[in-house]
């Protein structure tokens, strides 16, 4: 019995060594081999034909994002991986290109604009036909418009259109149509405005405006948001709920020889590491949302230099504070959190993957100023001075709240906010909270006192990040975009003279005076605006960063060297509908 | 401890082996404060590389190097030991209490109360335990380090609260115990004299065992995100926050999978000794 025993904990001892040893074994291989970041390893496949610029036809791109995609529906589709199928399966009037012009697209010109600028007369492209075949009149894009101003829609994007004559009548349910939206005849529409409105070209370019047939939306008909139907150059195949969506080239497109590619794959739901993996090993053709580390190597990586793309993204992140909730409805403590936040520091700890940014606009927006006075910048002295101005020579007792999204990045930016903030003497607790409840939490009025939290632009206009930042008719009591509950007068009048004033520098000039007024007041702390690499596969052609669309992937064409996408994604065998337990799936 | 049970425990190299590994990883996270270099909370911008912002590696003014926002890696190992363990503690002596209790009073006094407690065990013990961990810490409102030790400890104390209640179903019976109750002595007392130092055993072996159990379940909550709040370090938050840098800086990442894996190792290796050396008969 005793023999056994011992022999029994040795057996136990050697195995739990064993199991050391070999951990410490494998530990020590992945280290020299350096695991997948190793800087020699370069693209694996590059195309048949280098150096042919021509596009060729045939071929099928696969990318991917992180999270999953809610629907296509473009009326109410308002997140980035919506959109990146949005933009895959319907046009605009309007469309914008990589310099940032406004270009026609669905529309046969840019249009006619009223001496008062207030009417907009498009005429359409003839001959443009949705995936199901019929033509696109100035029928269809009334009905559309209506049909996603129409509240049963609950389109987010309603209030970009707010100045159509009659729009508000129409959302009351007391017209029967949107008077501002008038049908000339088979192929031009014009748009009255109550006021002028300089973002209204930009709205009209967003996928809330997009031309959809009215068929589709039936009684009876299939579920929009799973089966959409529009113009663009490709149209969906086959979803796999959660796993990926397939796009086939649209035979019937508007722009001749377009689109290049015969099919298009989305992957849905990998993970950041997972995605940089597979994209290593051939499996995905573009790459984006790196971890630091993934996103250093592609950085530095000589053999990926031409197949990647770095640029500034056009969005602000920063600290939040509530101006209505102690101790942030006094500027002063306001001030001082601005003035201690150290954007060098917390550029570093990122590895510089964002710019530093002090004031409410990103580089390269109208009204942005590096000089601008006021600017916010770290000044210790200034915050604590900021801090005895508010009566808090010594910090504040009570601790803070900052709400933060769940995650490592979140949690990244909320400590380092914490040992910034520790230094005027304020306490942070960090309260990380999952995506909708942050959404939902922080929305509402006195809920929040702190928001780590970001913009991007809708558009290229300072106003895509005014009026929902800053403008008093965004602080809503819920779903409020104005998270800081900042309430304005002044600066509500001077953002409503902006949006309608037509002389450009006029205009500019009011979004400086803006940008000053809010960058002083600072109901954010400005923190930074983040910027995106990307890198494709040699053989990837046509691509690169669209300033507006993230992963726009219309344009690509490939040079593959073998057929290994096409076998691998081959479509699914159909079972007869016979055999499936509920008939053929809708 | 008897001297018989002592010898075997000293002639178990494996035993001795754990009972080394835990006191040393008890004597660092004790001492961890007065150990550590640096506050464990302390950003130092000269730990990042000016031009990559990596940060610096083992050697140097920082021992073991530094994490990606420039606190130093060795402070914060020590004062994730001590958050670790205190959890795992703390969640151990609630479980262990709360088993004993609810056994010792189930197997006593019989009847409804055991009825009642062991159907309320098979309830519990049939929820899967990092979900219903992951779903309370989501609701309560803000999780701290108590919370953590009631959930991991208010969801493991059923095992030990059976084995309890069968041990003393047996003790109860022993003629000693009823001669005690002959002499009209209150059943609290008996409990806590007769009964409880007979079923001690097995409590303080499992305990042991059960220290491992909450360490991994407590690094898996914090790798999670649901553990303690930032900027406090565990080993298992600083697992999760290392391994966004894995190609980069593995160390950030084997360090705290190292500690964590060494301390459930020495603790499983201390509770099988202490069951051979106490229990000869398992």
């Amino acid at each position: 019995m005793r023999s056994i025993r011992r022999s029994d904990a040795r057996l136990t001892l050697g195995a739990g060594l064993l199991c050391v040893a070999m951990g410490c074994a494998s530990v020590l291989w992945v280290a020299a081999v350096g695991g997948c970041g190793d800087p020699r390893s370069g693209p694996r496949w590059t195309g048949a034909h280098p150096g042919v610029e021509t596009p060729r036809r045939g071929g099928t791109f696969v990318f991917h994002h992180e999270t999953d995609v809610r629907g296509f529906d473009p009326h109410v589709a308002f997140d980035e991986l919506s959109t990146m199928g949005v933009k895959l399966m319907f046009d605009c009037l309007l469309d914008y290109d990589y310099e940032l012009n406004l270009v026609p697209s669905l529309a046969a010109a840019l249009p006619d604009v009223s001496a008062d600028g207030k009417t907009f007369t498009f005429r359409l492209r003839r001959g443009v036909r949705f995936h199901n075949g019929r033509e696109l009149t100035a029928d269809d894009v009334r009905w559309s418009l209506e049909r996603m101003l129409n509240p049963a829609t609950a389109s987010p994007g309603v209030g970009y259109f707010a100045q159509l004559d009659g729009a508000a009548a129409y959302e009351a349910g007391r017209a029967p149509h949107v008077s501002g939206i008038v049908v000339l005849d088979r192929y031009t529409v014009r748009f009255q405005l109550r006021e002028p409105d300089q973002t209204f070209l930009n709205a009209l370019a967003m996928p809330f405006a997009a031309p959809v047939p009215r068929e589709s939306y039936a009684p009876g008909a299939r579920d929009v948001a799973r089966h959409p139907v529009g113009t663009g150059p490709f149209m969906l195949v086959d979803w796999e709920p959660g796993i990926r969506v397939t796009f086939a080239r649209n035979p019937r497109y508007w722009q001749p020889g377009k689109p290049y590619v015969d099919r298009m794959i989305f992957e849905l739901n990998l993970q950041r590491e997972a995605a940089f993996m597979r994209f290593l090993a051939g499996d995905l053709d573009h790459v984006h949302r790196l971890t630091p580390a993934d996103r250093l190597f592609l950085g530095e990586s000589r053999a990926w230099g031409p197949y990647r793309q770095a640029q500034a993204d056009a969005d602000l992140w920063g600290l939040e504070m509530n101006t209505e909730m102690a101790p942030f409805d006094d500027v002063h403590v306001r001030r001082a959190v601005a003035f201690v936040i150290d954007r060098e520091r917390w550029s570093l700890a990122r590895n510089h993957a964002l710019a530093p940014l002090g004031q409410a606009l990103p580089a390269g927006f109208a009204g942005y100023d590096a000089r601008l006075p006021g600017v916010q910048t770290r000044d210790l002295v200034r915050a604590r001075e900021e801090m005895r101005l508010a009566g808090h020579p010594d910090g504040l007792r009570a601790p803070v709240t900052l709400w933060i999204g769940e995650g490592p990045t979140g949690k990244i930016y909320g400590e380092l906010a914490q040992a910034n903030l520790a230094e005027i003497g304020i306490q942070i607790e960090l309260k990380p909270v999952a995506y909708p409840v942050y959404l939902r939490e922080t929305g509402r009025r006195h809920t929040a006192q702190m928001v780590y939290g970001g913009w991007t632009q809708d558009f290229p206009d300072p106003a895509t990040f005014f009026d929902p930042l800053f403008h008093s008719r965004s602080a809503t009591s819920t779903d409020a975009t104005n998270r800081s509950f900042y309430r304005n007068s002044t600066l509500d009048a001077l953002l409503d003279r902006a949006r309608s004033e037509r002389d450009r520098a006029r205009r500019v000039a009011m979004y400086r005076e803006a940008n000053e007024l809010v960058t002083r007041d600072a109901p954010w702390a400005f923190a930074f605006s983040s910027s995106r690499l990307e890198a494709w596969q040699p053989y990837v052609h046509g691509y690169r960063i669209h300033p507006v669309w993230t992963n726009c992937f219309r344009d690509v064409w490939l040079d593959l060297p073998r057929e290994r996408i096409t076998r691998r994604y081959a479509p699914r065998a159909t079972m007869p509908a016979a055999l499936l337990p509920f008939g053929a799936p809708r | 401890m008897d001297v018989r049970a002592w010898r075997r425990f000293r002639r178990n190299k494996g035993a001795v082996a754990g009972a080394l590994l835990v006191t040393v990883v008890l004597l660092l996270a004790a001492l961890g404060p007065l150990l550590a270099p640096f506050p464990p909370d302390l950003q130092f911008t000269d730990a990042l590389d000016r031009a990559t912002g990596l940060p610096v590696g083992a050697g140097g003014k920082y021992l073991l190097g530094a994490d990606q926002l420039g606190r130093d890696e060795l402070s914060r190992i020590l004062q994730g030991g001590q958050t670790s363990l205190g959890v795992a503690l703390g969640a151990t002596v609630l479980a262990v209490g709360a088993g004993l209790l609810i056994g010792l009073l189930a197997g006593y006094l019989g009847g409804p109360v055991d009825a009642v407690s062991m159907r309320g065990i098979d309830i519990l013990l049939s929820l899967p335990f990092l979900l219903v961990a992951i779903v309370v810490n989501r609701v309560v409102d803000s999780p701290s380090l108590l919370v953590l030790c009631g959930l991991l400890g208010g969801l493991s104390w059923m095992t030990l609260a059976r084995i309890t209640r069968a041990k003393t179903m047996q003790v109860r019976e022993l003629e000693f115990v009823q001669a005690a109750r002959a002499m009209g002595m209150s059943q609290a007392r008996i409990i806590a004299r007769h009964v409880l130092p007979n079923v001690v055993q097995p409590a303080i072996i499992l305990g042991t065992t059960l220290v491992a159990q909450m360490i991994v379940a407590e690094s898996a909550m914090s790798f999670l995100g649901l553990g303690v709040r930032p900027p406090a370090a565990t080993w298992g938050t600083m697992l999760s926050d290392g391994a966004t840098m894995l190609s980069y800086k593995p160390m950030l990442t084997y360090l705290p999978s190292a500690m964590i894996a060494l301390t459930v190792f020495g603790f499983n290796l201390l509770g099988e000794g202490l069951r051979d050396a106490l229990d000869p008969k398992v």
